[in-house]
């Protein structure tokens, strides 16, 4: 890359910053993934220790099964499971931070002001990229935190399984990827954010659900779970019988295909959305 | 003298409806050129493409000389049909954002357009508390920014009151004689015809005319004549060889037409003199824009 494109990258992050920095939703959707992300785990984290406290033989194989998932180094695996669950949150930021672009016709002003359609593109990209990248900090921060305090002894494996942050950028970063596509197309915030619950929190679920028992599983190519199956269900899952084990490691070994699958979605969503917002009327 | 613009064949539908049909016509530097249509003529739709906004079906333009590109929009001033701003931020933030993309301009010049566009005061206020007036404002400052050497404005009096629509005439008069290029669509008439030099009038996608206020206003000499018997001067006019029409106006005068650059007050005086009919009004009148759009756009 030329030293001149580098530049022009770095003048569209901080365009975008200009823009994102002192828009309300921005600061409300940071302020609640950082409660959400300790929050939920902490309820999590709550119920394990509640379980496993006693002195009786409940708790204590309650504790021989799960071991401590929230110790190094499988909080990295299940902070980024339980976390990942409230994709919605950055999703509504990435919606309204598209739409609001068609509602105040600034999609048209920054064309008109010298940017190309595929520099607007971009600069969206970049917008799904920061608010994937802040999403993974928080993250990360968390499942550290809960790492060193929920057992300390372990602090030593820290750096083990830290494969989790890349992934769960990747998912995040993916699922993300569709709520601007459906924002991208759609360009009313309401309707673009209707979509996007329906589909990901109901019809999606079920649809896999179904194809499990009835189509071999045919719903984990279904746009969220491709890279839904990135992070499986935590280690602890694969403690409670036979079948739960195989299922456990079936799915670990299917991440490799469903990182590919992902990254291949991604791209190909991405480069549509620059090839439609290159030939449309805007 | 150097095009600016030069606007080539430029077609454009929406389904069945034909938007634009081959519109063609060039903006010389330094000129006042005012596009002018009834609604839903066509204007926008030409300037959208010429911004890049829309696609044409056909045709092509060229900025300076150049095809269309980021590079060119940057140069040019630009208020395209309504003010386009984030609603959450403030005058100083947007103008801003325009200033990172356009590249015009620094830091202090954001100041000094939003003090051109009387906005200074208010710089720190969202965008979404103004008036319309100050919205519209807003925008023309934005085109401002920089001080860019082409200027192109789609109805800028749009919401403004009657103290500053005034005001913008005479900020694109001063403008006019900084030597800038200023492109301008407008259905207010009055406003082009004050501060045009040249003009070009669209009807239902199709380009009526264009070129040099003078020269599209001018294809007729219109002499208004008076005296105490219209009925007489009437009946010695149609005597009169070269007249091509001649309309009763009021009760007080009438309007002979002659080809333009025949009509000769002496002659006419004379004439009438000797026929009897003495006269009490008799000048060459201009037409104004407003006659010359009528007579173009009415069916």
């Amino acid at each position: 890359m030329t030293n001149t494109s580098n530049m022009n990258l770095l003048a569209l992050v901080k365009i975008e910053w200009l823009k994102i920095k002192k828009y309300p939703a921005f600061w409300w959707m940071f302020g609640i993934v950082a409660l959400t992300y300790p929050g939920t785990n902490m309820m999590f984290y709550y119920g394990y220790s509640e379980g496993t406290k006693g002195k009786e033989v409940a708790s204590n194989v309650a504790k021989m099964l799960l071991g401590n998932p929230f110790a190094f180094p499988e909080t990295w695996h299940t902070v980024a499971f339980l976390s990942s669950v409230f994709i919605m949150i950055p999703a509504i930021l990435v919606i309204m931070l598209v739409t609001n672009e068609y509602n105040y016709k600034t999609h048209r002003q920054n064309i008109i002001d010298g940017w190309s359609r595929g520099q607007f593109v971009t600069s969206k990209l970049f917008d799904v990229v920061i608010i994937s990248m802040i999403s993974t900090i928080l993250y990360t921060a968390v499942a550290f935190s809960f790492g060193a305090w929920a057992d300390y002894d372990n602090i030593g494996r820290w750096a083990e399984q830290l494969q989790y942050i890349p992934l769960f950028f990747l998912q995040t970063f993916a699922q993300l990827t569709i709520a601007f596509l459906l924002g991208f197309l759609i360009k009313k915030a309401f309707i673009a954010l209707g979509i996007f619950f329906f589909y990901n929190l109901i019809l999606e679920n079920i649809a896999v659900g179904y194809a499990k028992f009835k189509l071999n599983d045919l719903g984990k190519f279904l746009p969220f779970e491709i890279s839904d199956r990135i992070i499986p269900s935590p280690a602890f899952m694969s403690r409670f019988g036979k079948d739960m084990k195989e299922a456990y490691e079936k799915a670990l070994d299917a991440i490799p295909m469903h990182i590919a699958l992902t990254l291949i979605l991604t791209a190909a969503i991405w480069g549509f959305c620059y090839w439609k917002h290159k030939r449309r009327d805007l | 003298m150097q095009e600016v613009l030069n606007i080539n064949g430029i077609s454009k539908s929406y389904g069945p409806i034909k938007a634009l049909q081959n519109v063609s016509f060039q903006v010389p530097q330094g000129a006042v050129f005012g596009l002018l249509g009834p609604n839903g003529s066509g204007k926008t739709t030409l300037l959208s493409i010429i911004l890049d906004i829309l696609k044409a079906d056909s045709g092509s333009f060229a900025w300076f000389g150049h095809p269309g590109s980021p590079a060119t929009r940057k140069q040019i001033g630009s208020l395209l049909e309504t003010p386009n701003f984030y609603h959450y931020l403030s005058a100083t933030d947007n103008l801003k954002i325009t200033q990172a993309i356009s590249g015009r301009g620094d830091a202090a010049s954001i100041d000094t357009a939003l003090k051109i566009v009387k906005l200074y005061e208010r710089k720190n206020s969202k965008f979404s508390t103004y008036s319309l007036g100050m919205k519209q404002r807003l925008a023309i400052g934005a085109a401002l920014l920089g001080n860019p050497d082409v200027l192109l404005f789609d109805e800028p009096t749009n919401g403004l009151d009657p103290v500053g629509i005034a005001e913008i005439r005479e900020l694109i008069r001063e403008l006019a004689n900084q030597g800038k290029t200023i492109i301008m669509a407008s259905h207010l008439l009055d406003e082009v015809e004050k501060v045009c030099t040249h003009v070009a009038i669209m009807k239902r996608g199709n380009l009526l005319t264009a070129g040099p206020v003078d020269e599209v206003l001018a294809n007729e000499d219109i002499v208004e004549l008076g005296s105490q018997d219209l009925g007489a001067l009437e009946r010695i006019l149609q005597q009169y060889h070269g007249i091509t029409q001649i309309k009763t106006t009021d009760h007080q005068s009438l309007q002979a037409f002659f080809p333009v650059g025949t009509a000769s007050m002496e002659a006419i005086n004379q004439h009438c003199f000797e026929q009897g009919v003495v006269l009490n009004q008799l000048t060459l009148k201009k037409k104004s824009l407003e006659t010359k759009f009528f007579e173009l756009t009415n069916d």
